[in-house]
């Protein structure tokens, strides 16, 4: 039973980072349409960037800022150069997949001479360990957790509170629309690539602060990861992304226990599958853009 | 000699009454629904549709038209009730096979096959084609060349009818929204279709090509063929149309000649003027 | 030179079969297929324990079933096979009315958790070390090392890719080829036709997965090693990149494809000087099929050999066209 505590336990933590970078994944296909297969990567550069300022010596809260920038930069450019000119040549879904795919290669291997193979870490005290019965986690993980909560309540406020969360919303329903009702939708969705972006600057930095490791290639991981927690939630909706990272977040953590820790990965991917296969619309969303068109 | 359309012939009467006609309907319609997160699209519709007539289906937007012909066609499921083709219960039948029934639908949307052929969209449609399957492909040319020779004269014959001939190498991408259209209706005509359901055919089209597809239609009813149509150009509806059927909110509100339909309540009327 | 010479002939007529298997299953009939690799691999790996010694052998030291010592050409014939197997499940449970894109992301994912499942389940395939000392055909009557036993092999590889290459070209040319491309465009336009989505779309997906399988069968023999490492999602863009670089639809296409991209590309890499730090020129090559894909998508989404449907002949008389002289506003 205490195993299951402690699982439970990590399976928050795995839930925060989760969610962090599901609502950022999930909210770019909401406001373009188009699944990005380069957030994982963006993600590890990311974190990379945020290891620069680290291992010279600057707080990992600092660096943090510098991973969120970092990320919100760069999925601006990824955008505006690669996917929005794609677009409005009318490229089809399936041509943008393949597009993205090409881009999370593309970023990995310019990645990869420029920081090396090697796995690093952060320079992070751990602080004090927090018990709460079985459960126990240390104090970057307590904080990690406390960050993803900041960040949920913040996309809560920017979406329901501020005029640019309603302009995203309505961009994202229906762009046409938004357009002649008068809403700019360019700048909406450069605006959405910047948040987005800097969730996943975040995301990746706070997953390799829960990592005792991490590398270029841990961004592939990530990505299906992420996707399967967008897609349980119903891809597009930022609450259903956050309910899908609980989800696939204890799930994976619990059958870790169970199974073996091995095939944690596995167990993620194979709910991904069946969920996409059974009910692509995602368990909470009612009418998803995911049934073929009919 | 034009393509013909084997169909169930009522003498292709243009103004026959539009209940109490001797022949038993090409397609009926019991009480069909059809919900989806608690919006019901379609709310209990029933018709019949009778053959060597072409039926109006109008409303104002939203009122469940398409959702209906979609139903009809098999694109998507009915939730409840029953769809009786030509003797046979469709209702649970996939959209193919009703396709092959003789039931075949066209678009509202453009639905050429753009990277190919104008004479390759029609010869897609030939029905039991040997070389069709991957058995036949594999065995090779010889095994499908009469076939095809059979099926390209057919198709060529009706390019010839719709004098479209001189389009028959070009990519159908490249056509107007008119021509497209014509390759819709040709391609149906591949299939034998017994019962045409026409999605909006004339939206889209530059105006002085719509009355020569209402030309056509009329045309393929004079010969016995039954078509179904959801149009909102109400002189279409008015020169082609009998009879029509009123659709709002999910339910038919009214059918009949469109001059009976004008008589009848002002709701009607309020449907009609727009 | 022999050895050079015959390693990139082999090489090219492998990739050659799979570029037309996915040209089939991409360029004509529009699945994104990113499980690819899986298909070859498993035709790679049941030609390997078809025809390895049982795992006993060589003092033990893989873990995998079977071990049948099966002589040529069963084991090519056993990897097409399961190949065109392993599609069936597949194809069933990916290839139904879901969006495109979707459809493409569930097969990524399938891809990358096969490869972590056998990577794990060690008894299986030998797990993360693979399979090595795979017995190569007939080499125990011939000496694998003799140039010409190299040649043979070249002969055997290129009878294979004329094969699939004749039965892509019928099918490509045939009423069930314009179906599937008619699919592509326009899946629901397809069934409002009286035409079975699943059954063209099962049918080809298999014929895909055969092809792929025997490309692994034949490569693997050759090669004698076979890891996870060896075909991890990413394999797959390679061929995708041949595909749309050579002409997507096209069987000419795709034999230029497989040249060009994955042979051409290894090839011409390889006379680079090996700059920099190693692994870099590796990384410089997935950079550059990165760019070679985007490049393409811009600038010539065709290809370099278009298309070209098959040419039906002309009438012989042309007839009436008035409202064919369209200007497109009559």
């Amino acid at each position: 039973m205490n195993l299951y505590l402690a699982a439970f336990g990590f399976g928050l933590v795995s839930t925060s980072v989760l969610a962090i970078a599901a609502v950022g994944f999930t909210m770019q296909f909401g406001i373009s349409n188009m699944i990005n297969l380069a957030y994982g990567e963006v993600m590890i550069a990311s974190a990379y960037a945020a290891y620069s300022l680290n291992s010279q010596g600057v707080s990992i809260w600092i660096a943090l800022l510098a991973g969120a920038a970092f990320g919100a930069a760069f999925s601006f450019l990824l955008n505006r150069i690669l996917y929005a000119p794609f677009q409005r040549k009318g490229t089809a879904l399936i041509g943008m997949v393949i597009i993205s795919l090409a881009a999370s290669l593309m970023i990995a291997n310019v990645m990869l001479p420029i920081v090396g193979y090697y796995s690093v870490s952060y320079r992070q005290g751990s602080g004090s360990t927090f018990h709460v019965g079985a459960i126990a986690l240390t104090g970057v993980q307590v904080a990690i957790i406390g960050v993803a909560i900041a960040m949920m309540l913040a996309i809560h406020a920017l979406l329901t509170l501020t005029r640019l969360g309603k302009a995203m919303r309505a961009t994202a329903a229906n762009a046409t629309l938004a357009r002649n009702c008068g809403i700019p939708t360019r700048r909406v969705i450069d605006t959405a690539w910047l948040i987005t972006g800097a969730l996943c600057g975040v995301a990746g930095t706070v997953a390799g602060m829960n990592s005792e490791s991490f590398s270029v290639s841990s961004g592939s991981g990530f990505l299906i990861t992420i996707i399967a927690a967008a897609v349980l939630g119903g891809a597009g909706h930022p609450y259903g992304a956050m309910v899908g990272a609980l989800l696939i977040g204890e799930v994976t953590e619990l059958s870790a226990a169970v199974i073996s820790p091995q095939y944690k990965e596995v167990v993620a991917f194979a709910i991904l599958v069946l969920v996409m296969v059974l009910r692509p619309q995602g368990l909470l969303a009612k009418r998803g853009a995911m049934a073929a068109a009919g | 000699m034009p393509a013909s359309t084997a169909g169930v012939a009522d003498g292709g009467a243009t103004s026959a009454p539009s209940t109490g006609t001797a022949a038993p309907p090409m397609m009926s319609v019991r009480d069909v629904h059809r919900h989806f997160e608690g919006m019901h699209a379609v709310d209990g519709v029933s018709v019949d549709v009778l053959p060597g007539h072409i039926t109006g289906l109008i409303g104002p937007n939203g009122a469940g038209k398409s959702t209906l012909l979609a139903v009809l066609a098999g694109t998507l499921p009915a939730s409840e009730g029953t769809i009786i083709f030509d003797g046979a219960d469709i209702t649970r039948w996939p959209a193919y096979r009703r396709a092959r029934h003789g039931l075949v639908r066209t678009f509202q949307l453009p639905s050429e096959f753009a990277q190919l052929t104008v004479l390759e969209n029609l010869l897609v449609a030939a029905p039991q084609h040997r070389g069709e399957s991957l058995r036949g492909a594999l065995l090779g040319r010889r095994y499908w060349a009469a076939d095809e020779r059979r099926e390209v004269a057919r198709a060529r014959e009706l390019l010839a009818r719709f004098s479209m001939t001189a389009k028959e190498s070009d990519d159908a991408g490249s056509l107007s929204g008119g021509q497209k259209r014509l390759i819709e209706i040709m391609r149906a005509l591949m299939l034998r279709p017994r019962l045409l359901l026409l999605d909006e055919p004339m939206s889209g089209v530059h105006p002085s090509i719509i009355s020569e597809i209402a030309s056509y239609l009329e045309t393929l009813r004079d010969e016995g063929l039954t078509i179904l149509i959801v149009e909102h150009e109400l002189h279409m509806v008015e020169r082609l149309c009998n009879p029509v059927v009123v659709m709002a909110q999910g339910r038919v509100i009214g059918q009949g000649s469109m001059s009976e339909l004008r008589r009848q309540r002002e709701i009607v009327e309020a449907y009609l003027v727009g | 030179m022999t050895y050079y010479l015959t390693n990139i002939l082999v090489y090219a007529g492998v990739d050659i079969i799979a570029c037309l298997a996915l040209n089939l299953q991409f360029g004509v009939s529009g699945i994104v297929n990113f499980s690819f690799i899986v298909f070859q691999a498993a035709g790679a790996y049941t030609a390997a324990v078809l025809s390895l010694p049982p795992d006993s052998a060589n003092g033990g030291f893989q873990n995998y079933v079977l071990g049948a010592q099966l002589p040529f050409p069963l084991p090519w014939i056993a990897g097409a096979v399961v190949g065109g197997l392993l599609s069936i499940p597949v194809g069933l449970v990916v290839l139904r009315r879901l969006r495109p894109d979707y459809q493409a992301i569930a097969m990524l994912v399938l891809s990358v958790i096969v490869n972590l499942v056998i990577t794990n389940a060690r008894p299986f395939l030998n797990g993360a070390a693979g399979l090595s000392l795979i017995p190569q055909p007939l080499s125990d009557q011939f000496n694998p090392y003799s140039a010409g036993y190299l040649w043979g092999y070249v002969g055997a590889a290129a009878v294979c890719a004329l094969l699939v290459f004749l039965v892509a070209q019928r099918i490509v040319k045939s009423p069930y080829g314009r179906t599937l491309r008619a699919m592509r465009e326009h899946e629901l336009a397809v069934t409002a036709l009286g035409k079975n989505p699943v059954v063209l779309k099962m049918t080809i997906f298999i014929v895909g997965g055969v092809m792929a399988g025997l490309s692994g069968a034949v490569l693997v023999q050759f090669i004698t090693i076979w890891a996870p490492s060896t075909w991890l999602y990413p394999e797959t863009l390679i061929l995708f990149a041949a595909v749309i670089v050579g002409g997507r639809g096209n069987n000419i296409g795709a034999l230029l494809g497989a040249v060009l991209v994955p042979v051409g590309f290894e090839e011409a890499t390889r006379y680079l000087p090996q700059f920099g730090p190693p692994g870099l020129v590796p990384a410089f090559e997935w950079v550059a099929i990165g760019m070679l894909i985007i490049g393409f998508l811009w600038f010539r989404p065709k290809g370099v050999v278009p298309e070209r449907p098959g040419r039906i002949p002309a009438a012989s008389a042309p007839g009436g066209g008035r409202l064919a002289e369209d200007s497109g506003a009559r």
